[in-house]
């Protein structure tokens, strides 16, 4: 029995990304194609969906002429490949603040927002530092935070402290402080509604990006694998490995069970197809009664 | 809201709907980029004025996302107390900084309307400061948080009028993102 279906939505993507901003340490290693991703939690008479993407009519530009980025769409063009439009989305869980993910929230007019309030109170604080210290504000876009005002006015945006259990039947929200950001998040879903769950996926935001940041070679401390975290971390690269932990424990280990959104390689482990536009589809699992997307 | 800071807004939407202080008008479209007029006009000037403007930029991008999460943090506490914290202060010093700033920046010709969006971006930022630090509990409460929400949008929209990739003014740090990629920007 399944609650949900979750699907991997490729959203844009960028050939040849340095491994080291994926791998922490992994300098003079060359690149990886990165792409970008959101995630859709469809079942429980809801849509939901980690993360928003970014706008592409503020960025687009920018992102494709000085950094390569390819292939963005809109989440209508997107989310349709799974029979859902942005108006359906009602609820949607902000991993960070990072404009990549936090970006378009304009294209989705009934969803209530869900983040970290630390999120919003540490960037805030970042930005009245000294300008000596602007690199704490890397990727967060002051126009994020211009149309949270809006959300919060509507009462469309949810701060959260901390965990929050079963913030839609089954799903839960976990903090991860001062690690990749100052308030980031991941996703559980216990697909059996159950706790503790048998049947448990994590939505990792950019606290894992790709399976090597769980699965690394751990020869050098003789082991087969070991935790290596991302390249960027406003908070420590420690709390990453920490937060890891955390996720694998509530997976059982099972490493595929947390799912990295920047990895190239989640076709080799879930069903996936490639949309007409060049877009990756990936389906994690299927609810009870749903039909497969990517089939 | 008190009776001055009435009277500053009305001053602003006062002004004719063509001129880049109306508050009514229609948002403001991007103007030539201090490296697209160096391409024109090919003066030292406007890569001076260029350099100039960054510091400048950077205080009103830092401006209008602190007004913002003040603003968030109010509308969710409900509290009119945040104007009290420490950043909010700090908003306040970085305005009269970038106030400053702006009237010793220099304009080469062509570089007018440019700058113009920068005043506009810092005048409606002093708006939205106002309104904000004038707002108190009650039932006005988010009728004032609406205005500074609304005056501080308008500031974004008149920043953004102004960015200008490859001069420096980017609304976002993406050089060591999450979303940067292998090549590195060209300035």
């Amino acid at each position: 029995m399944a609650d949900y279906s979750i699907w991997v939505l490729e959203y844009s993507y960028v050939p040849k990304y340095h491994k080291s901003g994926v791998l922490y340490g992994a300098h003079n290693e060359g690149y990886v194609k990165l792409p970008y991703c959101y995630v859709v939690i469809k079942g429980r008479d809801h849509v939901a969906m980690v993360d928003v993407g970014y706008n592409d009519k503020d960025y687009g530009k920018t992102l494709g002429d000085r950094f390569g980025v390819e292939n963005w769409r809109d989440p209508k063009t997107v989310l349709t490949e799974v029979g859902v439009t942005p108006e359906e989305v009602d609820t949607c869980f902000i991993t960070h603040a990072h404009f990549d993910h936090f970006g378009n929230v304009e294209d989705f007019p009934n969803t209530k927002f869900y983040i970290q309030e630390r999120e919003i109170s540490k960037w805030v604080w970042a930005m009245s530092l000294p300008d000596r210290m602007r690199w704490m504000m890397i990727a967060v876009d002051p126009g994020d935070i211009v149309r949270g005002v809006d959300l919060a006015r509507d009462r469309r945006l949810v701060t959260v402290d901390g965990a929050v259990e079963n913030v839609l039947p089954g799903i839960d929200l976990h903090a991860a402080p001062d690690s990749h950001t100052w308030g980031s998040m991941w996703v559980t879903v216990r697909n059996d509604g159950k706790s503790p769950s048998e049947d448990t996926w994590v939505l990792a935001g950019d606290l894992v990006y790709q399976f090597d940041n769980i699965t690394n070679d751990g020869a050098v401390v003789d082991v087969e694998q070991m935790y290596t975290p991302v390249g960027l971390a406003v908070g420590s690269q420690t709390n990453l490995i920490l937060a890891t932990e955390e996720m694998m424990s509530q997976v059982g280990y099972e490493a595929r069970r947390v799912i990295p959104i920047h990895e190239e390689r989640l076709n080799d482990t879930f069903p996936s197809r490639i949309s007409k536009d060049g877009l990756r589809i990936t389906e994690i699992c299927l609810a009870d009664g749903e039909s497969s997307k990517v089939s | 809201m008190t009776d001055q800071t009435h009277l500053l807004i009305r001053l602003a939407q006062s002004h004719k709907p063509d001129c880049v202080l109306s508050f009514g008008g229609p948002l403001p479209k991007n103007v030539a980029s201090p490296d697209e007029l160096a391409v024109t006009l090919g003066s030292d000037g406007v890569a001076r004025y260029a350099a100039a403007c960054r510091p400048v930029y950077e205080d009103l991008r830092r401006i209008i996302g602190q007004i913002s999460g003040l603003i968030i943090l109010a509308q969710l506490t409900a509290q009119h107390q945040v104007t009290d914290l420490p950043e909010y202060a700090a908003c306040e010093a970085r305005a009269k900084q970038a106030g400053d700033r702006l009237g010793a920046l220099k304009t080469p010709g062509g570089t007018e309307p440019h700058k113009a969006q920068l005043e506009a971006a810092l005048r409606f930022s002093h708006l939205a400061l106002r309104t904000f630090s004038h707002a108190r509990g009650g039932e006005a409460f988010a009728a004032d948080l609406d205005q500074a929400g609304l005056l501080v949008k308008r500031a974004y929209a008149h920043l953004r009028a102004a960015s200008a990739a490859k001069a420096g003014l980017e609304m976002v740090d993406l050089s060591q993102a999450c979303c940067c990629c292998g090549q590195q920007p060209s300035r």
